[in-house]
């Protein structure tokens, strides 16, 4: 995928190493948030107005699938589910 | 793809630190700290603190934010304290 990943025109060889710097400590920071969610409670704002709460678990790479645990839906508890990326909005987890 | 996703990640590094409003599909709305957002799905990960010793952890994925407005800059102390939400875990994976 190209997303974030073009190359700088002007100065092409110092603009992109620059680029890979800065996107490398994003992405960093990105997988220890994920990390620090694991095992945690959170609550997921998916489309149409709905309110969810489950156990965060895991996402893929590209975010494209979020693992939950102890997912409570108005039919019972599910221990385990994959919410959709494209469907969630926005989701919060506390920490100590 | 949104304006937002289409950011290079030397961009995304621009709003680290600072207080942002972010304006999410559906009318949502999210506030916080910018911890970082993910060069893969653009999802921008806030911080709040509710309480002054708790934090609370938001992740708006990238798909879904329509704008992000700067409504403060980080002083130098906000910024340590945002550097070591996820510290501990840093330290323990990387000591020798």
């Amino acid at each position: 995928r190209g997303r974030g990943f073009e190359s700088r025109r002007r100065h092409p060889a110092r603009g992109e190493a620059e680029a890979q710097r800065a996107r490398a400590r994003l992405r960093r920071r990105f997988l220890r948030a994920l990390a620090a969610a694991r095992g945690r409670p959170a609550r997921f704002w998916l489309r149409a107005g709905v309110r969810v709460d489950a156990t965060f678990g895991a996402a893929d790479r590209e975010a494209a699938a979020l693992l939950v645990e102890a997912l409570r839906t108005p039919l019972g508890l599910q221990e385990a589910a994959l919410l959709r990326g494209p469907d969630v909005l926005c989701f919060r987890f506390p920490l100590p | 793809m949104n304006e937002w996703q289409k950011k290079s990640p030397l961009e995304w590094e621009t709003y680290l630190n600072k207080l942002v409003k972010v304006a999410v599909i559906e009318k949502h709305e999210c506030e916080g700290w910018v911890l970082t957002v993910d060069p893969v799905s653009a999802s921008i990960v806030l911080a709040t603190f509710p309480e002054n010793e708790s934090v609370s952890i938001s992740v708006v994925l990238g798909h879904a934010v329509e704008e992000v407005e700067i409504l403060k800059e980080g002083d130098d102390e906000m910024e340590q304290r945002l550097s070591c939400i996820f510290a501990p875990e840093e330290s323990k994976a990387y000591s020798p």
